[in-house]
């Protein structure tokens, strides 16, 4: 077993952490904590990979914590194993973002075993983009055929960064996946703060990202991701690039050649006025409108307006 | 306690706690959902341990672009709120810490707003991040006295005793200075590197590489705000401007008076921060 691995522990009765620390630092490294706030700071800063926490059902604060957390994709991967009092009735776990459960009186015995399986199933492989952690390909589709098999009126944006290609030569890919990783934190949190509900977020791999929407709050929310987007991209530029406004790098055919700053392309493909009855379509007119939206040279979005099925523009 | 020992010491801080007045009015303002983030952000701003505190969070590996982000505003935009809001939840308060420093929170505040001042009137990019650096620019103060505590306050009575710079008291306790302290925790904690220059040069912007502009512009705040006598910032003498500074930022007198002028304006309105909200 790996050292480096880390456990959060939450509880403020001290024997259970007395038990806890006995049996599982010698395998992992171990953080106690009396109370869930008081773990943020550790849990935002430094990647745990298991959180063990003293479960109180009553306890609506911690639970409505938890539930914030889990729902940030880097961290929804955090599996959590809950220790239960079996003198308590269970909790109602449909409400709780918990992967398993250890009665108190087995603690002893069993908990190495559950936190070792419980740090193994998370680290398979799900349908995660392992840069951003958003949902990938599989998920991106069934999230666009169901609505359109419940007759739900959506908007669905793609995203693109153009200028990327020189940017990575340049550069580097590892500063452009930072560039991606920017990008994808960006789209998520303004998303979901102007519509936390049943909206979606996903990465099907390199600059193209996905979201959707209700389509009265989509443009609104293109045009923030762009702004915040052209404020925060210089700062991924070295500071003599910064200033001069671009970057010397080749193009495809060898030549030198200057720059701009890298912008972002967005477009939006919704089913206000058309009807699609396969996900195949409606992405292709999203991918269609980026394109347009890439013959501009500042970044922008553009959103489809044709009122039929027909290709008339 | 050699150089080596002390900076481990000193890096193995994990946060600075923060002064109750401001965590109070900052939940009021994060707990309503109509607040726009600006204003979000410009409370964050009145604190050096959250401002650092949140610039340690967007620049930490997981979130996975590391010495990027110098500004709070953007902190939060990649951050997300349910971050923030966590963070602020875990904040530690320290009550003692109104008492000891309430005037170096002061002076921090009072460098941030000048810091501004002065980037705008020379037209220098990013006003918001010339701020950051001034307000964080004694942080090191802070990490050595919460490290240190009764060796600080020896530092911190010699400069009364024997008429001392607080900078010359800590070189002659420490062998370092808080501007050392300060740049050695703002690189532990992955920050951008304008921040972490400027911090470590805020005394003589002369010698950063990359950053001289910054560098001065904070060196100057840090004069003019002690000079108008806003907060406490650890001696009660205004050590001169460096030289330097004048050539940098091509300042002149006139320059200097319209300075100070819009400092007098604006320092009464950042008062109003540390204050606390219900007295």
């Amino acid at each position: 077993m790996n050292n480096s691995k880390t456990i959060v522990i939450i509880t403020k009765d001290n024997t259970l952490a007395d038990i806890i620390n006995r049996t599982l630092s010698d395998t992992y490294s171990v953080s106690f904590f009396q109370n869930i706030q008081s773990s943020f700071d550790f849990i935002y800063n430094s990647m745990a990979n298991l959180l063990i926490l003293d479960i109180n059902p009553d306890d609506t604060l911690t639970n409505n914590l938890l539930k914030g957390m889990k729902s940030d994709p880097i961290f929804c991967q955090l599996p959590v194993l809950a220790v239960v009092d079996e003198n308590s009735a269970p909790p109602e776990w449909q409400h709780l973002p918990i992967e398993d459960y250890i009665w108190k009186s087995t603690l002893e015995k069993e908990i190495l075993i559950k936190a070792n399986l419980c740090i193994l199933r998370s680290e398979r492989v799900v349908d995660i983009n392992p840069l951003t952690r958003l949902p990938g390909n599989v998920t991106i589709i069934k999230q666009i055929q169901q609505r359109l098999d419940n007759n739900e009126v959506f908007a669905l944006a793609y995203t693109d960064v153009d200028h990327f290609k020189p940017f990575n030569d340049k550069y580097g890919f590892s500063r452009g996946d930072e560039i991606l990783k920017m990008l994808g934190r960006l789209i998520l949190n303004n998303v979901k703060e102007a519509q936390p509900h049943s909206s979606f977020v996903g990465h099907i791999g390199g600059d193209d990202f996905v979201f959707i929407m209700d389509v009265n709050l989509i443009e609104d929310t293109a045009k923030t991701i762009i702004s915040y987007f052209d404020k925060i991209v210089p700062t991924f530029y070295d500071a003599e690039d910064k200033i001069k406004g671009y970057i010397e790098s080749t193009d495809r055919e060898g030549n030198k050649k200057a720059f701009p700053i890298v912008t972002l392309s967005i477009g939006i493909a919704h089913n206000k006025y058309r009807k699609f009855s396969h996900y195949g379509e409606m992405a292709e007119v999203a991918s269609e409108m980026k394109k347009y939206a890439k013959t501009f040279k500042e970044s922008s979005y553009t959103i489809d307006l044709r009122k039929t099925t027909d290709e008339s523009t | 306690m050699d150089a080596v020992t002390l900076r481990e010491e000193i890096e193995r801080i994990d946060t600075l706690p923060t002064i109750p007045s401001i965590l109070q009015k900052l939940l009021k303002v994060i707990g309503n959902p109509k607040v726009p983030l600006s204003e979000i952000s410009d409370c964050i701003l009145g604190d050096p341990a959250l401002t650092s505190r949140v610039l340690k969070m967007v620049n930490s590996p997981i979130y996975g672009f590391p010495g990027r982000i110098s500004s709070v505003t953007q902190a939060l935009i990649l951050l997300g709120l349910n971050v923030v809001r966590g963070m602020l939840l875990g904040v530690s308060v320290f009550e003692a810490m109104e008492k000891a420093m309430v005037g170096l929170w002061k002076h921090s505040l009072g460098c941030a707003v000048t810091a501004r001042i002065i980037a705008k009137k020379k037209n220098l990019r990013e006003p918001e991040e010339i701020s950051v650096a001034a307000l964080l620019h004694d942080i090191g103060k802070v990490v050595l006295s919460l490290k240190f505590p009764k060796e600080y306050k020896k530092a911190r009575a010699d400069t009364e005793q024997q008429g001392l710079f607080i900078f010359e008291a800590e070189k002659n306790h420490f062998n370092i200075t808080h501007a050392d302290a300060g740049a050695w925790i703002a690189q532990r904690w992955n920050f951008p590197k304008n921040l972490i220059e400027t911090i470590k040069y805020h005394h003589k912007p002369h010698l950063s590489k990359y950053f001289p502009v910054e560098a001065a512009t904070v060196h100057l705040s840090d004069i003019l705000v002690r000079a108008i006598g806003f907060g406490f910032a650890g001696d009660n003498f205004v050590p001169p401007i460096n030289p330097s500074a004048w050539e940098i930022l091509k300042m002149n007198n006139s320059t200097i008076k319209e300075i100070l002028k819009e400092m007098e304006e604006s320092l009464e309105e950042a008062e109003d921060i540390l204050v606390i909200p219900n007295e």
